[in-house]
């Protein structure tokens, strides 16, 4: 399972051998601040290499030995020695190349200059030492955001402009600046954090391991599990995260969708400036176990409990067949892992992890009545506290209802076109299913957090209803 | 030469533009009857009153001209003449019209205030009823929208913040001294910038010294709010205060502005030197050097009120200029009903009356009540230019170049916007104007706005 494999290799580079001191040269715990596709987690056994950085980005490494002539790829140099006419024993190759070859960073201020951080791949660690200590020579005139590796230019030329940005509120900006400036002061954000704080309390009171709220978390693990993909370079990832939150540019397509939503899962783990400022505000167990189910597979804080929401992904995929197509539909599922507040910050993954861990603990807070909910989706959901009754209703609720709550926080919203967002779509659902299993009538508050039975849903789920 | 749409040219048939006034016909007879200049240069199709400083008004549009006549027999205290004129612009004048419309009812207003002494009176008043209605929601609003679709207030913003971050590159304790009525609407761009910076993100304190003391209580309470949410959402460690201090800037210390050693200070002003009286600038800025920041960046709008200020036509005509391309700007920027230009349009009328009505000390000492100058939201106004306000910085600092990436990254700013917007380098601004300007400047710092092709923002940065 892909799940375990990337834990695997979390957990491995947390058990190398060579990693006396994982961060000699950084400030900050590589754990806390891992980029997104973790590298220079070296095999032990193999050799390192420290060019300078002359040889490093000399584009002519491989030489004919015969004529001298220099050549970029290795492919070149053997298609090019062919033509010596060399005799057969020297047409094959001398060294043959038997030791795995990683190279160091020859920055010395570099986290990757140590042999245990080295990289594996040459072409990485050029592109590497270009991008953090290269000049930028390359400039979008769009934006004027500078690259100093040519694929990342041209990788980013092509996104440039096409974006929008959404706000919770609804506005739709083509310019980035005037979406984080009008983000920064838009009731949206104030009205989350205040649900934020509001759940919190609420929060701890409800948290229980109930089997059938595993199930649901280790659902939608798994849903993330199975589509992560490792990292792809900052241009794929921007280019993604970017895409979960506009409308249009990139096309959804099942894979698309889903790779998208991955690499975000992991680049918003992975890519932690402020972890440890994320950790603060994850006060409750209750918080950390959302994390867990959010972002999958890649949980540092608590390992634990990871390998329980993973262990426990294996087991629910069987017991929720139609969810599994329900997640197919590219429209939800690209929404589902998109936290509103994720438009806020969207240019790095940081943003999103702290917005969807705010996101997470608002889940708790707004314990709701899934079945108004599915009421509206055409579903029959046992009613009033009975809810844990039907797992699959709960588990529907998991999936869809919560969002809904999030999204509005109160009466105020049934006049904000937020509804009709494919961003209400959010992974931290399942939440609200305990509060409805554990508590008695008192907390039960309608999806929309008014009271009643307040229909205010997205047309589209009512659509995607349609595809089951 | 090269002719360009907004540069002044020399056409004879300017009549033909007069036809678009409904009134045209009382303005005709009452034209060619006062006119007394030989009108035979105009500018082709602006009602903007361009023209090099100390020359009148040469445009065809009507407004200018009025207003200039009024304002000269204002100063040779021509009282017939001055009625007739104030009646004339009454009746042409409105507020909801076009271009010289508005232009004519807002410096109407200066000038009854000015003839009549009662531009205090007229100041408070107006004040008054702006607060009442001055929210935050309001507030938020019409500034956002503003900067939605003009880059005149985040041409500074731009510039500012990137000489700010290049400034402070490296330090972990980060300290902001934010003079300015922006409602910190510069700060989430740098959040952003900070908190994806490659390294670790830095603490930031912000210290916001308010222009005027309404705004603090009200407006200011809430936008610290949402600068804290949002810090918090951007992970970038965040510290929030506010201050109301304009009045006694020069009084403000390392210890009231909560200065601590190991941080490294930005100065920002934006739009804040100029309501410093005249004579406090300097000591403002002695103020600003005794705190040692790492960067102070300047922002202000270019035009001269204050080396004229003695001399009430000459600052007439500066100011109608000034502000006559202001409005046009917001015309051509906002849709055509927008609300939110009629608010910044209205508040400009405050400014009017402020820099027209209320200088001098005769006005002063006559209104007892208005002794104490917190009375006064917004002080002075009294804008100088980019050369003038080099002058006075380049005592205590010295003038930092905006790097390329910060020039970059404004003229992309620009490109986002509608047309007519570019950027000027200093030398490029100093050949312009090179044959007027009184001040033999070499080092000329900071960028300049332009909206075709007129100066209207001057940006800098500078360092101890």
């Amino acid at each position: 399972m892909l799940i375990l494999q990337n834990m695997d290799h979390g957990e491995l580079s947390n058990a190398f051998p060579h990693h006396q001191n994982q961060n000699p040269t950084t400030t900050t715990p590589p754990s806390l601040k891992r980029k997104r596709n973790l590298p220079g987690n070296p095999d032990p056994e193999a050799e390192v290499i420290a060019l300078s950085p002359k040889t490093l980005m000399a584009t002519n490494r491989f030489l004919c030995e015969t004529c001298g002539k220099g050549f970029q790829r290795d492919q070149n140099l053997q298609l090019h020695r062919r033509g010596h006419n060399l005799p057969w024993k020297l047409k094959q190759r001398t060294n043959k190349e038997p030791k795995k070859r990683v190279y160091v960073c020859p920055e010395k201020t570099c986290v990757h200059n140590h042999p245990s951080r080295a990289l594996g791949d040459l072409t990485g660690i050029k592109k590497h030492f270009c991008r953090k200590h290269g000049e930028k020579k390359w400039k979008c005139d769009k934006c004027s955001k500078r690259y100093a590796v040519q694929s990342d230019w041209k990788a980013h030329s092509k996104t440039c402009g096409t974006r929008e940005y959404k706000c919770d509120c609804g506005t739709i900006f083509s310019r980035r600046d005037s979406f984080i400036t009008h983000r920064a002061f838009c009731d949206a954000l104030a009205e989350e954090t205040a649900r934020v704080n509001a759940a919190s309390s609420i929060n701890n009171s409800t948290l229980g391991a109930n089997n059938n709220n595993n199930n649901i978390i280790g659902y939608n693990n798994m849903m993330i599990g199975t589509s992560m993909a490792p990292h792809h370079n900052n241009n794929n990832n921007m280019a993604t995260q970017f895409a979960s939150i506009c409308n249009k540019p990139i096309p959804f397509t099942e894979e698309a969708t889903n790779n998208q939503t991955t690499t975000r899962g992991l680049s918003l783990w992975m890519d932690h400036h402020h972890h440890h400022r994320q950790e603060a505000t994850m006060a409750t167990n209750n918080n950390n176990y959302h994390l867990n189910w959010v972002f999958g597979s890649k949980i540092s804080t608590n390992p634990s409990q990871d390998l329980s929401s993973n262990t426990i992904t294996s087991t629910t995929t069987a017991s929720l067949p139609i969810l599994g197509s329900i997640v197919n539909v590219p429209s939800l599922y690209s929404s589902q892992h998109q936290p509103h507040q994720t438009c806020a910050s969207s240019s790095s993954a940081n943003m999103s992890a702290t917005a969807l861990l705010q996101k997470a603990a608002q889940v708790g807070a707004t314990s709701s009545d899934p079945s108004s909910f599915l009421g509206a989706l055409g579903l029959k959901c046992s009613n009033g506290s009975g809810q844990g009754q039907d797992g699959n209703n709960n588990k529907f609720c998991g999936v869809y209802g919560s969002s809904l709550v999030l999204t509005s926080s109160s009466n105020n919203i049934s006049t904000e076109p937020e509804k009709n967002e494919l961003s209400q779509m959010h992974p931290s659902k399942r939440r609200h299913v305990m509060p409805n299993e554990e508590s008695g009538g008192g907390q039960t508050r309608d999806f929309l957090g008014v009271g009643g039975a307040n229909h205010h849903l997205p047309p589209f789920i009512n659509q995607s209803l349609d595809l089951i | 030469m090269h002719l360009s749409p907004y540069k002044k040219t020399h056409f004879n048939n300017n009549i033909p533009h007069l036809h678009h006034h409904h009134h045209h016909h009382i303005h005709d007879d009452d034209a060619s009857a006062i006119d007394m200049h030989n009108n035979t240069t105009t500018t082709n199709s602006t009602s903007r009153c361009s023209s090099d400083s100390g020359e009148p008004c040469e445009d065809g549009k009507w407004a200018c001209k009025l207003l200039k006549e009024c304002a000269i027999a204002i100063s040779q205290r021509d009282s017939t003449k001055i009625h007739h004129l104030l009646w004339m612009l009454n009746e042409l004048a409105s507020p909801y019209g076009d271009l010289d419309q508005k232009l004519a009812s807002y410096f109407l207003q200066a000038l009854f205030c000015k003839a009549t002494e009662s531009g205090h009176r007229c100041y408070k008043t107006l004040s008054t009823v702006a607060q009442k209605s001055n929210n935050f929601d309001s507030a938020r609003k019409l500034i956002l929208k503003f900067q939605e679709v003009s880059p005149w207030t985040t041409f500074g913003h731009v510039a500012a913040n990137g000489a700010i971050l290049e400034a402070l590159e490296g330090e972990s304790n980060l300290h902001i001294i934010d003079i300015s009525n922006t409602l910190c609407t510069q700060w989430p761009t740098l959040f952003e910038a900070l908190a994806t910076r490659n390294d670790e993100t830095p603490r930031l304190r912000l210290t916001v010294v308010a222009l005027s003391s309404t705004t603090v209580s009200s407006v200011m309470k809430e936008v610290g709010q949402r600068m804290e949410k949002f810090a918090r959402l951007m992970g970038v460690p965040f510290e929030f205060n506010v201050i109301n201090g304009l009045d006694r800037l020069g009084e403000l210390t390392k210890e009231s502005l909560g200065i601590t050693n190991d941080e490294a200070i930005a100065v920002n002003c934006i739009g804040a030197l100029r309501r410093i009286e005249v004579e406090e600038r300097e000591s403002a800025i002695r103020m600003f050097r005794s705190l040692n920041p790492k960067v102070v960046t300047v922002v202000e709008e270019e035009a001269d009120f204050s080396s004229n200020r003695n001399d009430f036509v000459q600052c007439f005509e500066e100011c109608l200029k000034f502000y006559g391309l202001y409005f046009e700007m917001l015309e051509e920027s906002f849709p055509l009903t927008s609300n939110e230009r009629l608010m910044l349009e209205r508040d400009c009328s405050r400014s009017i009356v402020r820099v027209l009505a209320c200088g001098g000390g005769d006005e002063q000492n006559n209104n007892d009540e208005n002794n104490n100058k917190e009375e006064f939201e917004d002080c002075c106004e009294r804008r100088e230019r980019g050369t003038q306000w080099c002058e006075k910085l380049k005592k205590e600092f010295s003038g930092a170049k905006f790097s390329d990436d910060v020039v970059d990254d404004v003229k992309a700013l620009l490109k986002r916007y509608r047309g007519g917007w570019s950027l000027v380098l200093p030398q490029q601004q100093q050949q312009e104007e090179g044959h007027n300007s009184n001040y033999n400047n070499n080092t000329l710092s900071g960028i300049f706005l332009t909206w075709k092709e007129e100066p209207v923002v001057w940006a800098s940065a500078w360092k101890p």
